[in-house]
């Protein structure tokens, strides 16, 4: 059971005598709110009894999330003998939340309702290696467009997932500031930014944890609570799905699995180096070169180049020798993961990126290697399958990273009595350190490094 | 011409020639006796005409049977009918194009849960998934055509210009990623030009924005209008009230080459290939009931279309010859008699 909101946190002393009507109404209004989100509760019946309230607690309670415009009462159930019960629903409209994907070769991005479901995205081909000024004046033009197709509903956060490690502990409510992702990215005040254009609060996830949060609300990990979410591309990384949340370690740094070594044949790398799709295509130029495959030296007669997705494309139409490229990376992929999946006994392993998702062989051949490699107990009923999602999984995954963090209870009770997150004190105060850096450094947010 | 958009959820273009068939390939689909029903936003118009003519042929070389090919009049309630109606059916794959969004989600997302393969054209409801609701998603490089049209008007721009854009209040993939190109395209290589948007939520509307728009910006010396029939709206209406702007707009309709043909008000358009279109969504139906992996996003590239190649891509895309008014425009052939 949450504690009364208090302003401790904020830096602001608790005042003494009684506490004010808002902070002895905020647990229960946070408790009752998750009841009916999480769909737990759905009548006013159920309400009182999963929280443990009376009648005219819940129902004054209701009342106050109502003309907050959080909840909606309008609809009406199937009645089981008597009158029919009044359906408590979740307004999942009443907000929106920005999410973004930076890849390393396109961004995303997209808005979602209060519940995390995705209404509209986009995804354009964008260099990674452009100034990240330039991605973020992208970013926000993007937003923008967004913005002015959604008729009323308020912004209530921004939720980016990005190509690296976002090292914070997990411990903050929402970003306080930019931390240092990525090379070139340390001078940039990202989060800054994105805070004093669009006024919410913004989180930052790596690329794969919010493609596990995506795989596993919406997609393939349905139903399941323990999972595991393999992306293989340039890079290869895992994310871990552990009762239904996001398992984060101590640094935010879960799942680097690409810099595990791995040997074939008198040769020794990282996983990366050795069954990365950088991998895959120097061994597909290989190939075309000494015509030890056919298509894909047709493919660069023809003035075309040999990308890993041509490489897998090859292996699709039967070659050979692609096949045999696409076979060596599943293989050491799956040699690695038997040994994640021997630790952690998930239920299903999902292989994501676009070579796992246009190929078959890739995918077998690592599913080969896992059943091979895993105790009996572990491979009994493990599923291992491709990612159906797309970059979608990563907007997705952002979306459900913005909204569980905004209707935790330590969040949400120092928001809800006013309705939006931004009248959060943490965010106010954000802000206003924000709007002071601005004032000291003239162009702090913008600065000249085009 | 490349392919230089992303796929509804972020993919990579696959080239149709991916999903070729081969004789074999067609003697086992004839041998299998499969059943296809199409469902589209209208029969009307001359797109989803040749788009028809494209799918009937290439199925009808292998030996599939089309049960039926609903018009949906643009209509959510419609299409929602006739998917259920055809589930009943039980066809051994639909190919449909979705007229909106989140209101036929749930419809679309029936099909493949009853079984049957599921091909869209052009436009994929925001959550529905390749490989899981739906096999592929066939659709024009919409992204590019947006950026072909920025190209085409660019030239007839002066220096700080302003430029409208006409865009579809609706949530549609196609349109959304057209005006998103043609408006990235004026930002990074004419940063002179000032854009001014304006959205109409329905084609009886486009008169009117069009007007608000010309009127609230007596300067404009370019229009983009996201596809053909709005864009003959517009230049009719600015012809009306007297104001000469060049438009670019998407799609090779017959009075749009008729407008390119004189080069006024149209300059330039990005025509799409709806009969290749057509085939391809037909290569993919029959890829798929053969047990293959078919790929997520197939997309065709776009034509930049000028009054100089008018008439050898309206023969392209709609295999026909061009009009008369177009030939005479360019004196091809004699004035009327």
């Amino acid at each position: 059971m949450p504690t009364t909101a208090t302003a401790d946190n904020d830096g602001h002393p608790r005042r003494k005598g009684r506490p004010r009507v808002s902070e002895t109404a905020a647990p229960s209004l946070v408790d009752i709110l998750n009841l009916v989100r999480t769909e737990q509760a759905t009548t006013r019946q159920e309400i009182e009894r999963h929280s443990e309230l009376g009648r005219a607690v819940v129902a004054d309670r209701l009342g106050t999330l109502g003309e907050l415009g959080l909840v909606d009462e309008s609809e009406l159930g199937t009645a089981t003998g008597g009158r029919a019960p009044r359906l408590v629903r979740f307004a999942a409209d009443r907000g929106r939340i920005l999410v973004a994907t930076l890849d390393q070769t396109a961004i995303g991005v997209g808005v979602s309702d209060l519940a995390g479901s995705l209404l509209m995205e986009h995804h354009e081909a964008s260099e990674l290696t452009q100034p990240v000024s330039a991605l973020a004046e992208r970013l926000v033009t993007l937003f923008r467009w967004i913005l002015e197709r959604q008729a009323e509903p308020q912004l209530y956060g921004i939720s980016i997932s990005v190509p690296g490690a976002v090292p914070d502990g997990g411990e903050a409510l929402f970003q306080r500031n930019t931390p240092g992702m990525l090379p070139g990215w340390e001078s940039f005040p990202l989060v800054e930014t994105l805070i004093a254009a669009f006024d919410a609060p913004v989180w930052l996830r790596s690329s794969v944890e919010t493609m596990t949060m995506g795989e596993l609300h919406a997609g393939a990990g349905g139903g399941r609570s323990t999972m595991l979410f393999v992306k293989v591309g340039k890079r290869i990384g895992a994310g871990l799905a552990s009762d239904g949340t996001l398992f984060r370690g101590a640094q935010g740094a879960v799942g680097l699995i690409g810099s595990v070594p791995v040997t074939v044949g008198d040769r020794t790398g990282t996983l990366e180096a050795m069954a990365g799709s950088d991998h895959i295509a120097y061994d597909g130029k290989i190939a075309a070169e000494h015509g030890a495959s056919p298509i894909l030296a047709d493919h660069v007669r023809r003035g075309g180049e040999v990308t890993a997705l041509e490489v897998a494309q090859a292996a699709q139409m039967g070659d050979a020798a692609a096949i045999d490229i696409l076979a060596q990376s599943g293989r050491l992929i799956g040699q690695v993961v038997a040994t994640l999946a021997n630790m952690l006994n998930p239920a299903l392993i999902v292989l994501s990126g676009s070579i796992a998702q246009t190929n078959d062989i890739l995918l077998a051949a690592a599913r080969e290697a896992i059943y091979g490699a895993c105790h009996p107990l572990v491979s009994r009923d493990l599923q291992i399958i491709r990612s159906q999602m797309g970059s979608s999984s990563g907007l997705v995954g952002a979306a459900i990273v913005a909204t569980e963090s905004l209707f935790a209870p330590p969040m949400l009770r120092d928001w809800i009595m006013a309705g939006r997150p931004q009248a959060h004190p943490l965010f106010r105060q954000v802000k206003d350190e924000i709007a002071q850096r601005k004032t000291i450094a003239g162009n702090i947010v913008r600065p000249p490094d085009v | 011409m490349a392919i230089t958009g992303l796929g509804p959820h972020g993919e990579r273009a696959s080239a149709p020639e991916r999903v070729l068939l081969l004789p074999e390939d067609m003697t086992r689909a004839r041998a299998s006796g499969f059943r296809v029903a199409i469902v589209l936003h209208t029969l009307v118009s001359d797109w989803a005409k040749q788009q028809v003519s494209g799918i009937v042929g290439m199925l009808g070389n292998c030996g599939v049977a089309v049960i039926d090919v609903v018009d949906c009049a643009f209509t959510p309630e419609v299409q929602i009918e006739a998917l259920e109606r055809l589930i009943g059916e039980a066809p051994d794959a639909i190919i449909s194009l979705p007229v909106a969004n989140s209101k036929v989600v749930a419809a679309h997302a029936r099909v493949a849960a009853a079984g049957i393969k599921l091909v869209l054209l052009d436009n994929v409801p925001t959550g529905l998934l390749p490989g899981k609701d739906y096999i592929s998603l066939v659709s024009a490089d919409n992204f590019g055509l947006g950026k072909i049209a920025a190209e085409g008007l660019s030239p007839h721009l002066p220096d700080g210009a302003e430029v409208g854009v006409l865009g579809y209040d609706a949530d549609f993939f196609a349109t959304n990623e057209r005006e998103i190109a043609f408006v990235k395209w004026m930002q990074v290589n004419r940063p002179d030009v000032s854009l001014r948007v304006q959205r109409f939520p329905a084609l009886s509307e486009v008169a009117k924005t069009t007007r608000n728009l010309a009127q609230a910006h007596p300067a404009l010396a370019g229009l983009f209008v996201v596809w053909d029939t709005p864009a003959m709206t517009a230049a009719e209406v600015l012809e009306t009230i007297g104001r000469r702007i060049s438009i670019a707009t998407v799609d090779l309709g017959r009075e749009a080459a008729i407008g390119l043909a004189a080069s006024e008000p149209l300059v330039a358009i990005a025509a799409q290939q709806p009969f290749r279109q057509g085939e391809t969504a037909a290569s993919i139906v029959v890829t798929a009931l053969l047990g293959r992996l078919a790929p997520a996003w197939v997309a065709l590239p776009g034509l930049a279309v000028t009054a100089r190649n008018v008439v050898e891509c309206f023969q392209t895309v709609w295999r026909m010859p061009a009009p008369r008014e177009v030939l005479r425009k360019l004196s091809l052939v004699g004035p009327a008699r």
